[in-house]
């Protein structure tokens, strides 16, 4: 039977980067896929990732899976495709279908790295077509170019729910509101930011209580929630949609590991239903590890780096490895994966009530249940400054493992430091050039450049990732960071870069009295 | 991992719900009520209540419902979910057709 | 809690809730103690759901017969769930004319014991099930045959003992049995005792560890068995089929899924390394048997495959019996695949040896102490 070193299951960021670093290291490895492209998810991140260099911050999904897997191509792995694993059998045997066939091979280690599946809820009219899950509507918009729907509700505030809804405005779809169940936005306030300046609604506590339609989904009624999760009857809201998007977290797609008779054990915090690992990934079958979301749903950053080690640690038990250069490479990729789980949205945190930040700042209450930072509210925080030149506002106001702003800024105007979640302060003896990397550069698209000693009005760099980009004399309406018309505004400039990676930076001159309430730019002529 | 479960305790009677009627499983169409009714018909376990029902046993294999179903289960008993031992997970992880799984290839 | 029973059954698979459900109805206090945490995890969700009587060993015959008589076609209403039974009649299929003699001996053997079963042509065998390959050159055909769902079979006498009172416990692992003042009485579990007037083994391989306690042997090993099925199809044919070889048996299920099973010729040299048994080399091959017969089939899906032991009995059929040496204890194991079909019957006969009646059917070729060597 065909014997490889090292068979990895999945292809995703965990697998490829566990794939490379037992490869880098001398072992034959191969990589099962049962999609037709690799990557897993990274393929329909369009987005920039957080983090820092090392995490590869500020770089797209989509972008961090081309590189991945350039690399693995360099180290030799092999990567096949169109492969289902069916089974994983004893004595580390996996059956495979290839084609019209089936393989039989073994491994004498067995990397899973299968990721995640969507979770659903449940509710009137839930198995009507045009309820689909958001990674579905990522996959379909992404990876395929089909809108999932014109008018769209998103169930589910946490990141995927927040990213997907701005991807879905991005298509050019119309969200209607994003709903909640629970009192507070789960995912980062940036991104809830982002999709609240187009003036999308959030509704918090509330669920959905019907899907309407009789072979397709027409309409849906909301109702706000009470503290035992019931609706509560006179709260109903109804939208005219056509499709309900559901982002009610993952589950780990851990089933080959049980199947292989792996201990597990169901944990909520970690999605569901995990094996029991050890320090090292490797789970209660010696030789089979796990990798990634399979072993607790996290980000793909931290899905990369479990992944490096888990590539390592499979290099180490087959013996390419020494075990002192194993620890020694382990206790640095630790560092890097506790820097991701630190901050308000680590895991230990999840769902907990946070009043202040780190410095002692109080949280902004309106960005946790509406989606945005009020006008009274940003001025408390370090990155919003005020100066008689052109100067960063950085509107980020939690503490997330985020750091490409500081190294963007070459005049040393953004300073973070060495505790990656801290709040970004301005510096105000340093002078900013306006280079506008900073605002390119920010995952969260929360620094805006803003030049209250303009001629004729303050000037507000925002950054800008919609089609058609605006240009020059464009007339339109700035919005506010609830996406409520402010004043009229005209595009006095505006940048697009290969530094920028596809964000445009939109000038706009507002009235000076609007510097601080503008955040966005709707063109004229569009709704 | 055996625990020992008298499968006569009191769970109390079976109370219709309003939303009884809504399907949980959708490739074989089982729904709520069934579901729970089932757990006093004595089916305790998620590999009881999929053999008894049909329900995670379709298409999707499971995917979609097992967690709501294992919810239901769970509540139906007033035990934590996570008490519930899912079911045995069996190839092959997807469906695949007759012909292609008689047809064992070498590996090159 | 009370830890005492009239009759304490060991195992909760079909033959134990089989024979649960006819022992309360006679008023019987019954407890069940199951080792694993699901009721019917052993061989009872395993098979074919076959519901034959063509293909038996004579000395089991008259189980099966009786049953098919009087038991399963009333069943789905006596215990109050559809059982699924179907009796559309057992094709078991030969391509050679070394197939067709296994057949003819089987027939010739069935016959005797006064069973319905002719042995019909290839043309025959089309003209009852159109689905099968022009290569079958002849079958055992025995009309009265059928099958049901064992999955529901097996849940469904659970549940309608259950409602009858009868309580089960399941995680509960029997260790040993402890005669006193000579006859069976107390049943030791990991961490608990019960006591019961008798005890009925209906445990597959388990009893032999746990008879042993009492100084009784009954030879049986541990044999891997697998089953597969696929997505709903289109309703195609009722009959239950089988191959003079094995290579598969199985039918098509209501729900329109086909349930199948095979044989490898490895089944009994399979390893138990702890793991969730399982044999790559398995569904394939039963893959390949179920096509080479119903062509039609090849492009059907198969959603999963399920696998577990077996306990095969030293000569392939069960033993069924009280034990004279040990009063109180009845045995009810090596069923050696194929006890779903004849568990209706099997449970109206443990019940009526526990109460000390005539038996409905003739079991005396199932005794306990029927091994002996060769020579």
């Amino acid at each position: 039977m065909k014997r490889y070193d090292l068979i990895v299951i999945g292809a995703g960021p965990a697998g490829l980067s566990a794939a490379i670093e037992a490869a880098k290291r001398g072992a034959g490895v191969v990589v099962f896929d049962e999609n037709a492209r690799p990557g897993g998810q990274l393929f329909k991140q369009i987005h920039k990732f957080f983090g820092s260099k090392e995490h590869r911050a500020k770089i797209r999904g989509i972008r961090i899976g081309r590189q991945l897997l350039e690399e693995a191509d360099q180290a030799g792995v092999q990567v096949v495709l169109n492969a289902t694993v069916m089974g994983i059998y004893q004595d580390k045997e996996v059956l495979v279908r290839i084609g019209d066939g089936v393989e039989h091979v073994k491994g004498d280690a067995i990397i899973v790295a299968t990721g995640a599946a969507e979770n659903m809820v449940p509710f009137k009219g839930w198995t009507l077509p045009g309820v689909i899950g958001a990674g579905a509507a990522q996959t379909m918009m992404n990876l395929h170019g089909v809108r999932p729907g014109q008018k769209i509700l998103m169930l589910g505030s946490g990141n995927v729910g927040l990213v997907v809804s701005f991807q879905l405005l991005q298509a050019g779809c119309d969200v209607a509101a994003l709903v909640d169940a629970a009192p507070q936005i789960g995912g980062y306030g940036v991104h809830a930011s982002k999709v609240a300046r187009c003036g999308i609604p959030f509704y918090l506590p509330y669920t959905i209580k019907e899907a309407e339609g009789t072979d397709h989904v027409t309409g849906v009624t909301i109702a706000k929630v009470g503290p035992g999760f019931e609706l509560i009857p006179g709260t109903e809201k109804h939208f005219d949609v056509d499709t309900i998007c559901i982002a009610v977290g993952l589950s780990p797609m851990s089933q080959l590991m049980k199947m292989a008779g792996c201990r597990m054990v169901d944990d909520p915090r970690k999605g569901g239903q995990v094996p029991v690992t050890d320090a090292h990934g490797q789970t209660s079958i010696p030789g089979i590890f796990a990798a990634g979301d399979v072993s607790g749903i996290e980000e793909a950053s931290s899905a990369m780096i479990e992944g490096r080690q888990a590539g390592i640690y499979a290099a180490a038990y087959l013996g390419y490895e020494e075990e002192q250069q194993m620890d020694a490479e382990e206790t640095q990729l630790d560092q890097m994966l506790d820097g991701l789980r630190q901050g308000m949205f680590a895991p230990g945190r999840k769902g907990k009530k946070i009043e202040k930040t780190d410095e002692g700042i109080a949280i902004s209450q309106n960005l946790l249940t509406r989606g945005f930072v009020a006008d009274d509210e940003i001025e408390r925080f370090p990155g919003v400054t005020k100066k008689a030149a052109v100067h960063p506002v950085i509107e980020c106001t939690q503490n997330i493992p985020c750091n490409p702003c500081q190294d963007a800024c070459s005049q040393g105007c953004i300073r973070i430091g060495s505790q990656i979640t801290a709040l970004p302060a301005v510096e105000e003896s340093s002078k900013c050039i306006n280079c506008g990397l900073c605002v390119a550069n920010c995952p969260g698209q929360a620094i805006f450049l803003v030049d209250e000693s303009a001629q004729g009005g303050a000037e507000i760099t925002i950054p800008y990732e919609f089609l058609p980009v605006p240009k020059e004399g464009d007339q339109g309406t700035a919005l506010s960071r609830s996406g409520q018309p402010v004043c009229e505004a005209s595009v006095v400039r505006v940048r697009s870069s290969k530094a920028f990676d596809g964000t445009h930076l939109v000038t706009i001159k507002v009235p000076a009295e609007y510097s601080m309430k503008a955040r966005f730019f709707r063109p004229a002529g569009r709704s | 991992m055996a625990k020992i479960t008298d499968r006569s305790r009191d769970i109390g009677e079976f109370v219709p719900r309003p939303d009884d009627g809504m399907i949980i499983c959708r490739c074989e169409e089982v729904t709520k009520g069934e579901i729970r009714r089932a757990v006093h018909d004595g089916m305790w376990t998620m590999a009881e209540i999929r053999r008894y029902l049909r329900c995670t046993m379709g298409l999707c294999q499971g995917q979609t419902c097992s967690k709501l179903v294992k919810g239901i289960v769970a509540s139906e008993l007033g035990v934590p979910g996570s008490e519930l031992e899912p079911a045995t997970s069996r190839s092959p992880m997807r469906p695949v057709e007759m012909r292609v799984f008689a047809n064992e290839v070498e590996a090159k | 809690m009370k830890n005492t029973a009239d009759v304490i059954i060991v195992g909760a698979g079909i033959i134990g809730n089989a024979s649960a459900y006819y022992l309360a109805k006679k008023g019987y206090r019954v407890l069940v103690l199951e080792e694993s945490d699901i009721v019917g995890d052993g061989g009872s969700s395993r098979n074919g759901g076959g519901v034959r009587q063509s293909g038996r060993d004579p000395r089991e015959l008259p189980l099966a017969m009786y049953g098919i008589k009087n038991l399963w076609p009333t069943l789905s209403e006596e215990l109050g769930r559809d059982v699924e039974y179907v009796q559309e009649g057992n094709l078991r299929l030969g391509k050679t004319e070394k197939h067709l003699q296994i057949l003819q001996g089987l027939t010739d053997r069935a016959v005797k014991c006064g069973l319905e079963v002719s042995m019909i042509s290839g043309d025959e065998v089309r003209q009852i099930n159109p689905y099968l390959s022009e290569e079958v050159i002849g079958a055992s055909w025995c009309p009265t045959d059928g099958h049901a769902n064992p999955l529901y079979a097996t849940l469904a006498y659970y549940a309608a003992a259950r409602r009858l009172g009868v309580r089960f416990i399941t995680g509960e692992s029997v260790v040993a049995l402890k005669k006193l003042r000579g006859a069976v009485r107390k049943v030791i579990t990991k961490e608990n005792e019960y006591e019961a007037d008798q005890v009925v083994l209906a445990c597959g391989l388990g009893a032999r560890k746990i008879a042993g306690t009492v100084g009784i042997d009954i030879p049986m090993v541990s044999m891997m068995l697998e089953s597969l099925v696929t997505e709903a199809e289109p309703v195609m044919f009722g009959q239950m089929l089988g191959t003079a070889e094995a290579d598969f048996y199985g039918h098509q299920t209501k729900h329109g899924s086909f349930v199948f099973g095979g044989t490898t010729g490895l089944e009994n040299v399979v390893k138990d390394n702890g793991t969730p048994v399982n044999c790559s080399l398995a569904a394939p091959s039963t893959c390949r048997g179920i096509i080479r017969y119903v062509p039609r089939l090849s492009e059907a899906k198969i959603v999963r495959t399920w696998a577990g032991w077996m306990d095969y009995c030293a000569d392939g059929v069960p033993v069924i019996d009280t034990v004279d040496e040990v009063p109180g204890l009845v045995l009810a194991c090596g069923f050696s695949g194929h006890g779903f079909g004849i568990s209706p019957a099997v449970g109206t006969v443990v019940a009526q040896l526990v109460a000390g009646e005539e038996t409905s059917c003739d079991i005396s070729g199932l005794k306990y102490d029927r091994f002996h060597a060769k020579s």
